[in-house]
């Protein structure tokens, strides 16, 4: 009998050579953080769906790959480590000494559509930093991830900055209405010049140029965030030079710290604060992806300062081999 | 394939790529980008290549079907193109759309002989190119459809009997005038949109925004 060597859409297997290279990427980058102070931790595949609930959006929901166990409990794969991670940590926090730094390694599985770009397994190199406050840590965090882009040789990689419900004072004033505002942040999302410049000239500069001319026009929280970004992106310029850095409010205009509008994107995140996504010049989809979310453990009854990024190894190694053609 | 022979995605070494459709759009496309100073005569020279260089311009010109462009934008093989609205709606990729073009404008429609517009409850049977579209389309609808994807002359649907009525493109209605099919209902405007992925933004911003605003200074956008 012939046997199908076929996998469903989105899966992908690596063989020899594709192996090798993978764990050696692998090697090289975790030995890069052990050396910066962060501890490997392992969490299971598989988990209870429960204690997630609460946490996810609609749309979350419906990418977990979930069913109901033979005991009768439902379960899921993994999705998200970060998620697994605060949950596993935040009833020991009182006997952990902080600052926690630590990293993981694994498979992240999510339903997607078999659309362009879009994968359902996804091999993932992460780290979190928590219980350090402020700057400090979302500085540390970013630095991280830009040391394991520089040791992956991504060729010309960029990565953005941006605030957690920084376009939210802009599109509340331009869109007081939930559904309309719901709608004009998937248009400054997008770029939509025209929709962005009939509603506010200020989200038409978000649009085009990454930030408003003017940033108080976001409000003084806001307004002074962009600013320690802007310095931030200064020092980074002069410590990394293969990396550019910019601030772009407009990649993250969906994700609202306003509780409405949030529910109404159903996109509800767990991000709070710094934001920031990396890109290769080969590549149009994110490597990855970080960012500040101390609401997280405030959600499960812990009070603690955490930053965290991931990096989609599959595509960090696809951008890697761009730049060793080039 | 050997590395040298393959089409880079790096965006860095090489002139913006823009991928063009070979159909109904690539008129509209033409005159935009000619009105804003870019008049891609490249293209006079040899519509059999895929691949053109327009050296004046600084771009390379991919001509491709409408359906595979957002494919060849998403996976930054591209940096930007010009694609339908029902298209992108359709393959509902993780594109950024700056600017709709102002010409090649048509209607997504419901069409089927006079009258035939489903009351509410019944159930019908619809023709598309556009299952994933028709699907979100009907979740608003009062009346409940199967949908039969077929890949072209979908008005053939609704004469022959293969469906009740069909979701398809009009653009001047003649071909339904032909066929004693009429216009039930205009669904949405579809628009020829200039796409563009996040990589290529993000690394090629200033040059892009400039594109951008000289379709705009033209008047072919908005």
């Amino acid at each position: 009998m012939k046997v199908s060597a076929a996998l469903p859409p989105g899966v992908s297997a690596l063989f020899f050579s594709a192996a090798r290279q993978r764990r050696r990427l692998e090697a090289e980058l975790t030995a890069g953080l052990e050396s910066a102070g962060y501890s490997e931790v392992i969490v299971p595949i598989l988990d209870y769906f429960e204690p997630y609930e609460a946490l996810l959006s609609q749309e979350g929901r419906q990418e977990l790959y979930r069913f109901i166990d033979r005991d009768g409990q439902q379960v899921a794969l993994r999705g998200d480590f970060t998620p697994m991670l605060a949950r596993l940590l935040a009833p020991q926090l009182p006997s952990l000494e902080l600052p926690l730094r630590l990293f993981y390694r694994g498979d992240v599985v999510r339903y997607a559509e078999d659309r362009p770009g879009r994968q359902r397994e996804s091999y993932q190199l992460g780290a979190e930093l928590l219980g350090v406050a402020d700057g400090e840590g979302e500085e540390e965090i970013l630095r991280r991830c830009l040391d394991l882009l520089v040791a992956a040789r991504v060729p010309g990689a960029r990565v953005v900055l941006g605030v957690a419900g920084a376009l939210d004072t802009l599109l509340e004033q331009a869109a007081p209405e939930v559904p309309e505002r719901d709608e004009l942040a998937a248009a400054v999302a997008r770029r939509e010049r025209d929709v962005a410049r009939r509603a506010a000239p200020q989200l038409f500069e978000v649009v085009r140029d990454g930030k408003p001319a003017d940033p108080e026009i976001l409000g003084l929280r806001v307004a002074a965030e962009v600013e320690r970004l802007e310095a931030l992106c200064r020092s980074i310029d002069r410590e990394y030079p293969s990396i550019d850095v910019a601030i772009d409010l407009a990649e993250f205009a969906r994700l609202s710290l306003a509780p409405d509008l949030a529910e109404a994107m159903r996109r509800r995140s767990y991000y709070d604060g710094l934001l920031f996504r990396a890109y290769s010049d080969s590549g149009a989809l994110p490597l990855g992806s970080g960012g500040r979310y101390d609401r997280l453990f405030s959600s499960l009854g812990a009070e603690l300062p955490a930053v965290g990024f991931s990096l989609s190894l599959d595509r960090v190694e696809a951008a890697a081999a761009q730049g060793g053609e080039g | 394939m050997s590395a040298g022979n393959r089409i880079s995605g790096r965006s860095g070494d090489r002139p913006l790529r823009l991928a063009l459709p070979k159909g109904r759009n690539q008129v509209a496309a033409r005159q935009a980008f000619a009105a804003a100073g870019y008049p891609l005569n490249v293209l006079d020279d040899d519509q059999r290549k895929l691949m053109l260089s327009a050296e004046e311009e600084g771009f390379e010109l991919l001509l491709l079907k409408d359906w595979d462009i957002p494919l060849y934008v998403q996976y930054g093989i591209a940096d930007f193109g010009i694609v339908g609205s029902d298209v992108l709606e359709e393959v509902d990729g993780d594109l950024l759309v700056p600017v709709r073009l102002v010409e090649g404008r048509c209607r997504l429609s419901f069409i089927g002989t006079a009258g035939s517009l489903p009351k509410p409850g019944a159930q019908v049977r619809l023709a598309t190119k556009f299952p994933n579209t028709a699907r979100s389309v009907l979740a608003e609808r009062p009346w409940g459809a199967e949908v039969v994807k077929l890949h072209g002359s979908i008005e053939l649907g609704p004469i022959l009997g293969l469906s009740d009525l069909a979701l398809d493109i009009v653009q001047t209605g003649r071909t339904l005038k032909d066929n004693d099919l009429v216009e039930l209902e205009v669904v949405r405007e579809v628009a020829p949109c200039l796409v563009l992925n996040r990589g290529s933004w993000h690394h090629r911003r200033d040059t892009l925004n400039e594109i951008l605003e000289r379709l705009e200074e033209a008047e072919v956008v908005r």
